[in-house]
């Protein structure tokens, strides 16, 4: 008497990026105009990528801190990249060069926590997801629109404050430095290849819990919950990483890529119309 | 008549807290306004998202506007317009630009959109709000809003659940009409969700009066009310209660079911309505002055309590 499914179907029809571009537009949109969203967006990268840098520049330009002593605990081969650099241009290359990197992590990975939190679990708090349920909208579609909702502005706001980071501390460290010492090809593993593959982490870790959860303040706080480990192994681990060389940072960078898209499809698979009706 | 517009079979769906609809079999027909009448957690919005392709059904079958809403989900979807319990329109948007958005998710050129908002907006009496955001809006101002919504790409088939729940006297009759014009003036089928009998009484051409998942009555009131009871009602105006003489009399009557006193009169019920001049040839004749005789149909409230009413009944071994 059944011929009802108890799963929904494969979909292998193409992306309907008009769909996507849309409810894109949408969620970017409503971003833009929160400015709950968008405090904490800045306020991070403000206190990473400018006052840092800005801080670490006048401090070496005063030669009010020496770095040989912290520099003499490292194990040689991580020492020699530092130690390579004349004394008084150890503290920026140890800091801005180094050390800010992991810090730097933590911006995409935030972002990208705020705003999955904001367009999975904000549905559900505003009671509008309802409403894309009923949509003849294909649930990959929805969800490809809703990941690239999170990724854009942690991208985004990454690679842009990294350029705004590497003015300021030029600038800055001009008077040390006498050269443009950022970007380096450690720098740009970072933007490129490892903050994508943090807000990607990020994306996959909040659709799951989004789903569980009824508003995004829960969204936040259980999220956080899984989130801030990894915030302290990432600092933990960067620094290491990045002193150990390109290829180490590469490789480590292909596994976090590894994890996130694991994460993702798992959640695409989660991300499905009758789950989230179920649980409305 | 035609092809059903909605047609279900043992429709059935549990969630983990327990059974929300259990084997729904209905049929509604194109131009039709059918109202799913029960109490909070009756299975009516249930009901709505299984017919819409939104949830999965554990057991059963349907067809709506001749597709299988489970495995063609999204082309059905293109055919109907929903208006949800809570409006669902996100408020840090303007009126306009909850709509524009909806269409153009619905694959609607962006002028084209802004048109028929605009269009539609100013036909619900919020055209003066368009550019507001919807934040500050009453439910009224809400429910009117996500009604244009769900008509923008002007759909066969209309799913209302709870259209009039938060709203004002005023505001409940102004959304009624509106609904009424559309089943009315546009032939539009409707399945309107609902807990208010008023609304339904108005709307609707037949109704499904569901308790805890279960369908307990489905047909129109007349229909329901001849399955509840025998025969028709009168009511006598005696100006005083009926003697026992008087009521031996009419039960004495062939076409006289009962006779049950009133203290200022009788109420008989009686096999059809051609049996009421032989209750009034009695009385007289008994010397018994009549000074009003109302062939009582009964209204739908009467018919859907008394259906809650046997239901709790069929209900109470089982709770107990």
């Amino acid at each position: 008497m059944t011929n009802s499914p108890t799963k929904v179907t494969v979909e292998r029809e193409p992306v309907n990026w008009s769909v996507v571009r849309v409810m894109l537009g949408r969620d970017l949109g409503a971003i833009v105009r929160s400015k709950a969203l968008i405090l904490p967006m800045l306020a991070l990268p403000l206190v990473l990528l400018v006052l840092l840098p800005a801080s670490i520049g006048l401090a070496a330009n005063g030669k009010q801190l020496r770095v040989e002593r912290f520099i003499d605990m490292l194990p040689t081969a991580l020492a020699a990249p530092v130690m390579a650099h004349p004394p008084q241009e150890r503290l920026v290359i140890l800091v801005l060069g180094y050390l800010v990197a992991p810090l730097f992590l933590i911006v995409p990975l935030m972002i990208s926590a705020v705003t999955a939190a904001d367009t999975f679990a904000g549905e559900k708090e505003r009671r509008t997801l309802e409403t894309l349920l009923h949509l003849p909208v294909r649930d990959r579609d929805l969800y490809i629109a809703k990941l690239l909702g999170g990724f854009i502005p942690a991208t985004a706001v990454a690679w842009s404050g990294f350029v705004i980071f590497a003015v300021i501390a030029n600038i800055v460290c001009w008077p040390v430095m006498h050269r443009l010492f950022l970007p380096t090809w450690l720098w740009m593993i970072v933007i490129v290849w490892l903050a994508p593959a943090v807000a990607a982490i990020g994306l996959g870790i909040m659709v799951r819990v989004s789903i569980r959860v009824n508003n995004t303040q829960e969204a936040q706080q259980l999220g956080g919950a899984v989130v801030l480990p990894l915030v302290i192994l990432a600092v933990g681990q960067t620094t290491g990483l990045l002193l150990a060389g390109p290829k180490v940072a590469l490789g480590a960078g292909a596994v976090l890529w590894a994890i996130a898209i694991w994460l993702n499809i798992r959640g695409a698979r989660a991300y499905a119309r009758d789950t989230m009706a179920t649980r409305l | 008549m035609g092809e059903p517009a909605i047609t279900c079979d043992g429709l059935t769906r549990d969630f983990p807290s327990g059974r929300a609809l259990d084997g729904l079999t209905i049929d509604v027909q194109p131009g039709e306004v059918l109202a799913l009448l029960g109490p909070n957690g009756a299975g009516k919005t249930t009901t709505m998202r299984l017919l819409n392709g939104v949830l999965l059904p554990d057991s059963g079958t349907a067809t709506v506007l001749g597709m299988d809403p489970w495995r063609q989900g999204n082309e059905l979807r293109a055919r109907t317009g929903v208006l949800t319990e809570n409006a669902g329109l996100d408020e840090r948007f303007t009126a306009l630009e909850n709509l524009v958005v909806m269409a153009r998710l619905r694959g609607i050129d962006a002028d084209v959109a802004r048109r028929k908002a605009g269009d539609l907006l100013e036909r619900f009496g919020m055209g003066h709000r368009a550019d507001v955001k919807v934040q500050g809006f009453s439910t009224g101002q809400r429910k009117r809003v996500a009604l244009a919504r769900a008509l923008l790409h002007e759909p066969d088939l209309l799913f209302l659940d709870e259209p009039t729940s938060g709203l004002d006297p005023a505001a409940t009759r102004d959304v009624v009409d509106l609904i009424g014009s559309l089943a009315t003036e546009q032939g539009r089928t409707v399945v309107l969700c609902t807990h208010f009998l008023g609304e339904a009484g108005k709307l609707a051409n037949r109704m499904a009066v569901l308790f805890q998942g279960s369908l307990h009555a489905f047909g129109t009131p007349a229909e329901l009310a001849q399955g509840l009871w025998t025969g028709t009602e009168v009511r006598l105006d005696l100006d005083a209660p009926a003697t026992a003489a008087l009521l031996m009399n009419l039960e004495a009557l062939n076409v006289v079911i009962q006779a049950v006193p009133t203290p200022n009169g009788v109420v008989v019920r009686v096999t059809d309505r051609d049996a009421v001049p032989v209750v009034v040839a009695t009385c007289v004749a008994a010397g018994v002055p009549v000074y009003a005789v109302d062939p009582h149909d009964p209204s739908l409230e009467d018919v859907y309590f008394e259906i809650e009413a046997r239901a709790g009944a069929v209900a109470l071994p089982e709770d107990s």
